[in-house]
């Protein structure tokens, strides 16, 4: 289907990063809406394209915004060595993460990376010398760029959606090579991927890693807009927040992964104003999306555009088969 | 002494461990479902002995009730909603489940508020027993001999009765059952039930040693998670083992390095699946 073709997903983007600003009034909820956007993408990238759903990824997000908040509050690194730095960081303590992960599959598998997501959260609750503690790391600054000071939300926001668009790009890019094609083989078929010769534990591993760098990195983005590294970015909820987008999203294209993003933010952002235990809705809506929208939002997307062009279902071939693999076996 | 008495303590709580790991593990072991609504289940049953022994029911009326409270609202649950999605992936157990949770614990803050609270003991459990040096609390022996009783019943009823046969009959090959003539729908609602009512127990006993707090779903989802994963998915004695190491571990480190006990349980799990992929006791 022409709309999971990379170059109309990368164009998707650029009209999402240049509407955001017209429909919002916040630069802050644009800001978030991008970071999590990336976020979810790139765990996208291992359920969608790799079969392998991580309970994790609040990990990595953590991690990168404790990356730059401490790199940014104690040392005088210029931010465009900070964020690569919290990218490598993420990519370390994914592979190590994932590594020990794919040991197991299935949902014992899920249920390591939970439990892992557990530990990094304690572990940053413990040392709160380092990381804050409940409190967070405070004061994180926002970035200087030839002289002039990206303070405020907007012009901070243009330059979330550069970083946005680069990584966005970059991970169509890696999903349309031949590394990113042999994810695929590997999640229909691990074993027959293996007997081929592919290396199919590496693969994973890296393909984590690659997940881990850009939420690291997005985390390191975070931290730096809304000014704090808070404990509550490595928690169980955050980790679990990105699994919901990816899922609400569907996961047949990485531009699934914004829409999943933007569509729970301004969800979370409309509901909470009105109704302080908007979390019971929430809950309801991810029953319906089970029952209902197996394919996320975006599978809405493609089987209107089928109607439109009137072409039968979405094509196979030239996307992603539909069916959502996750990590069965 | 102190460490005999953390040691006792971690027994207690590896107790309730064990039954909440339990409960997981022998839903997983016959439904290949993955259950993220357990934590959640642990904390109705909580909630419900708070609120009972709130209305002046005693402990002993309050636990049962609020047990087969749970178990009955899982297994409608089940009937009504979940054996719809059975044939589905894994992602889709897993958002249903999470759904569920978040709607049980937003309904728990709606009705009994955001702060939480403390649930009395009887006169007759509270108070200490002092032999020589040695003191103990009332109320943790009798977790203690509570669960080792129901641990027992447990794996008498999964070993050597005409039930226990079903499932483990029913873990191995549904479709068998179902030729052999057993309704597998009404089985799987009663293990349902069964399986999410153990984690209302825990979460009953639990209530007067820690209080009940909305987010106590979450963390108790996590331990069961690292019992089965310690113990070996679907292996009984792993869970009981398992659950038994992860509560004096964490009893333990609370003497040697407070801030450090519940990330040592983690720990201990990560030494595990580097030494033993499959857990202790794992089969597969």
């Amino acid at each position: 289907m022409v709309i999971n073709k990379p170059p109309v997903q990368f164009a998707l983007a650029v009209i999402t990063v240049l509407a955001l600003p017209l429909f919002l009034s916040s630069g802050i909820l644009a800001g978030e809406i991008l970071v999590f956007a990336l976020v979810v993408a790139a765990c996208n990238l291992l359920l969608g394209y790799t079969g392998l759903l991580s309970f994790g990824q609040g990990i990595f997000f953590g991690v990168g915004s404790y990356a730059a908040g401490i790199l940014l509050t104690r040392t005088g690194i210029p931010v465009g060595v900070v964020l690569p730095l919290a990218a490598v960081m993420g990519a370390t303590i994914a592979t190590i993460v994932g590594a020990l992960s794919i040991r197991q599959s299935g949902v014992y598998f899920v249920m390591l990376t939970l439990a892992f997501a557990q530990m990094f959260y304690f572990l940053a609750y413990t040392f709160s010398g380092l990381t804050g503690g409940d409190n967070g790391l405070l004061d994180v600054p926002r970035p200087t760029l030839a002289g002039n000071y990206l303070v405020d939300p907007w012009p901070y926001y243009w330059f979330v959606a550069v970083c946005f668009l680069v990584l966005f790009g970059a991970m169509l890019i890696v999903t349309r090579s031949t590394f990113g094609r042999t994810l695929i083989a590997v999640r229909e078929n691990a074993e027959r991927a293996a007997a081929i010769g592919f290396p199919v534990r590496i693969f994973k591993i890296v393909a984590f890693a690659i997940s881990g760098a850009v939420t690291a990195f997005a985390g390191g983005l975070h931290a730096m807009l809304i000014g704090v590294a808070p404990l509550s970015n490595i928690e169980y909820h955050t980790s679990e927040m990105i699994l919901i987008m990816t899922i609400i999203g569907g996961s047949s294209s990485l531009f699934a992964s914004v829409l999943g993003a933007g569509f729970y933010m301004l969800l979370a952002d409309a509901l909470s104003t009105i109704m302080p235990r908007w979390l019971l809705i929430l809950g309801l809506v991810l029953i319906t999306v089970a029952l209902f929208l197996q394919k996320g939002l975006w599978g809405l997307v493609e089987r209107l555009w089928a109607a439109i062009t009137h072409q039968r279902a979405p094509a196979q071939g030239d996307t992603l088969p539909d069916d959502l693999t996750s990590g069965k076996g | 002494m102190t460490y005999l008495f953390q040691i006792l303590n971690g027994v207690g709580l590896g107790m309730l461990y064990f039954l909440l790991a339990v409960g997981l593990s022998v839903i997983f072991g016959l439904l290949q479902f993955v259950n993220f609504a357990h934590g959640a289940f642990y904390l109705l049953g909580a909630y419900l002995t708070y609120d009972l022994t709130q209305r002046d029911f005693s402990l002993w009326l309050a636990m049962p009730i609020a047990a087969l409270i749970v178990a009955g609202v899982a297994a409608l649950t089940e009937a009504v909603l979940l054996r719809r999605i059975y044939k589905l992936p894994h992602t889709f157990h897993i958002l249903v489940t999470v759904g569920i949770a978040l709607v049980i614990q937003e309904f728990v803050i709606i009705v009994w508020g955001p702060v939480g609270g403390s649930v009395r003991t009887p006169e007759i459990l509270s108070g200490i027993i002092i032999l020589g040096d040695f003191i103990y609390p009332i109320y943790r022996l009798f977790v203690i001999g509570f669960t080792v009783v129901l641990a027992a019943i447990l794996w008498w009823a999964l070993e050597g009765t005409r039930l226990g046969a079903i499932l483990r009959a029913g873990s191995e090959s549904t479709e068998t059952m179902s030729l052999l003539g057993y309704d597998t729908l009404k089985i799987n609602t009663i293990v349902f039930g069964l399986g999410a009512g153990l984690a209302g127990l825990a979460g009953a006993l639990a209530a007067p040693i820690r209080g009940v707090d909305p987010f106590m779903g979450i963390e108790a989802l996590s331990i069961a998670f690292v019992v089965v994963v310690i113990g070996g998915m679907g292996s009984y004695v792993g869970a009981l083992v398992a659950g038994i190491l992860v509560g004096v571990v964490q009893s333990l480190m609370a003497t040697i390095w407070p801030e450090g006990a519940r990330l040592m349980i983690y720990v201990a799990m990560g030494l595990v699946i580097v030494t033993m992929p499959r857990g202790l006791f794992g089969r597969v």
